[in-house]
């Protein structure tokens, strides 16, 4: 179980999650959508203890993380697999490499732990590839492999940062359908955040709106689809028109 | 009031730099603190050790082998003509010897190496950083200080000297390569004088000096790289920067640690 309570974190002068409240239960499928700097990967990066806030806690399985030192922050890690944006693979290692980077790291044998990143692979949909580099693969297959590592270590918990970002929609689908595999194969807990709502309806449990760094609404896809909020109404039918501004964006209706 | 706006300028502008200055210094030294930290506890990234002594090392020695021959041969040179005028071109071994030892060969392989290996590792962070594989390191439990700072830091720190080892050999030989084939000069009386006046704390000093500089070009080039904001750009901005902070580190320390270590 992650709970997130009272979160605030500024940046400078900019003050991006002003006292984000967030519950995901076990084995739920939390989404977080929200606007482009809306601080959705901030909070993402709390959620690990990547960041650290300057206000309020991360409670993961009763546990706050927040004033964890490194070596228990480690230790809580090992429940966490997270698919990055841009999949963040170690470009100086083969894919095998990547997918069994923390096994290795505590200390399997390379024989097995290639192994074992054949097999997260073809998982993923993926074969024959663990040979090769990271700079051959497509951005699709980047992100497949991606979640072959973040599942390698068997993580209870699996975190997305916008996982059909920046590939193509066909593409975008198959990873919707394998992030929904993942869940009903591994039984894992995850937390998504994204502004592709067809991906959000789709893989959601639960979905949570991020708007001005606070959570103004949360539901299932249905209740979000039928919500009567006009802030979430406008983002969720991605409308120009209504109370969210674009910042710099003078628009008017001719 | 006349000049005031100006002088207050002034001020704001003096006083940022130095906090400016004062915050980069603070966190090169907790950059630094981490990692002796880091180094002490297992596990030890040998492989990754091997693998940057390779980068910082062995990939240096043609162009620390370049710099090394003729340095020594301008140093012959020039010591040649010049003490000539007093008729002193006798020392041109002792001027060659001395001079490489305790000067050229740790300063000048310290800044091929900056150049070289420290832009490289300053670069390399840097897109690690940007491209978030240093957070994917986190997420997987593994300290990027231990596994991407600490072997570079021990691979410059056991390099750099061994690199000047062969500056001080190669400059000395190029040294004999001007004075005993060019101007003619005796072989025995270039050896004599090179060895006569060389002592062993002028070798030690500078391949103590070399083990610093190892360390700071490692340490400096690493906090441009790790500390990078702000893509492709950043990378740019934190190579440039790495390269021109360790030339300021090694040339300002050399005058420190030479008046220390080499009286």
């Amino acid at each position: 179980m992650i709970e997130v309570s009272g979160l605030h974190k500024s940046f400078g002068s900019h003050h991006v999650l002003r006292g984000v409240d967030l519950l995901v239960e076990d084995g739920q499928s939390m989404v977080v959508i929200g606007g482009s700097g809306s601080g959705k990967s901030v909070l993402i990066k709390h959620i690990i203890g990547l960041l650290k806030p300057d206000k309020g806690s991360v409670f993961v399985d009763g546990e706050d993380i927040t004033g964890l030192d490194a070596r228990h922050l480690y230790e809580v890690r090992r429940k966490f697999g997270m698919l990055f944006q841009g999949a963040a693979l170690f470009d100086s290692m083969t894919v095998w490499e990547n997918v069994s980077f923390a096994l290795t790291r505590s200390g399997m044998k390379p024989k097995e732990a290639k192994e074992v990143a054949i097999e997260k692979l073809r998982l993923v949909g993926l074969s024959g590839i663990e040979d090769l580099m990271p700079s051959e693969l497509s951005g699709g297959m980047r992100k497949r492999v991606g979640l072959a590592r973040a599942i390698a270590h068997q993580p209870q918990i699996l975190l997305y940062d916008e996982p059909t970002t920046g590939i193509d929609p066909i593409m975008a689908d198959a990873i919707n359908d394998l992030i929904i595999k993942m869940r009903e194969e591994l039984n894992v807990t995850s937390v998504a955040i994204t502004h592709d709502m067809q991906s959000a309806y789709k893989i959601a449990g639960r979905i949570a709106f991020l708007y001005e760094g606070n959570i103004i609404e949360s539901g299932t896809p249905d209740e979000i689809k039928s919500t009567s909020n006009p802030y979430t109404k406008q983002f969720i039918t991605g409308s120009a028109q209504g109370p969210i501004k674009i910042e710099g964006v003078e628009l008017k209706r001719a | 009031m006349p000049g005031g706006p100006s002088l207050y300028r002034l001020l704001e502008f003096l006083g940022s730099a130095c906090i400016r200055f004062t915050r980069t210094l603070g966190s090169v030294l907790i950059l630094f603190a981490e990692t002796l930290k880091e180094m002490l506890f297992p596990p030890f990234e040998i492989k990754n050790t091997f693998k940057q002594m390779q980068e910082v090392g062995i990939k240096s020695v043609p162009v620390v082998i370049i710099t090394a021959v003729f340095t020594g041969m301008v140093l012959a040179f020039q010591t040649f003509t010049g003490f000539k005028r007093f008729g002193a071109e006798a020392l041109v071994g002792t001027v060659v010897a001395l001079s490489m030892t305790r000067e050229m060969g740790p300063v000048l392989t310290g800044l091929v190496v900056a150049g070289r290996a420290g832009a490289a590792m300053a670069a390399e962070l840097g897109t690690m950083r940007v491209t978030e594989q240093i957070d994917a390191l986190e997420t997987l439990s593994t300290s990027p200080v231990k596994y991407l700072i600490v072997p570079r830091f021990v691979a410059s720190m056991i390099m750099l000297p061994c690199l000047t080892i062969i500056a001080d050999m190669l400059g000395i030989l190029g040294g004999y390569a001007i004075a005993v084939w060019l101007y003619g000069m005796s072989s025995a009386l270039y050896w004599r004088r090179a060895w006569n006046y060389l002592e062993m704390n002028d070798i030690y000093g500078g391949l103590a000096k070399a083990c610093f500089f190892g360390a700071a070009i490692a340490i400096v080039c690493c906090y441009r790289g790790f500390y990078t904001e702000g893509g492709a750009e950043g990378v740019g901005k934190a190579t440039t920067g790495a390269v021109v902070m360790s030339f300021m580190t090694i040339l300002i320390s050399d005058y420190f640690l030479g008046a220390w270590l080499l009286k």
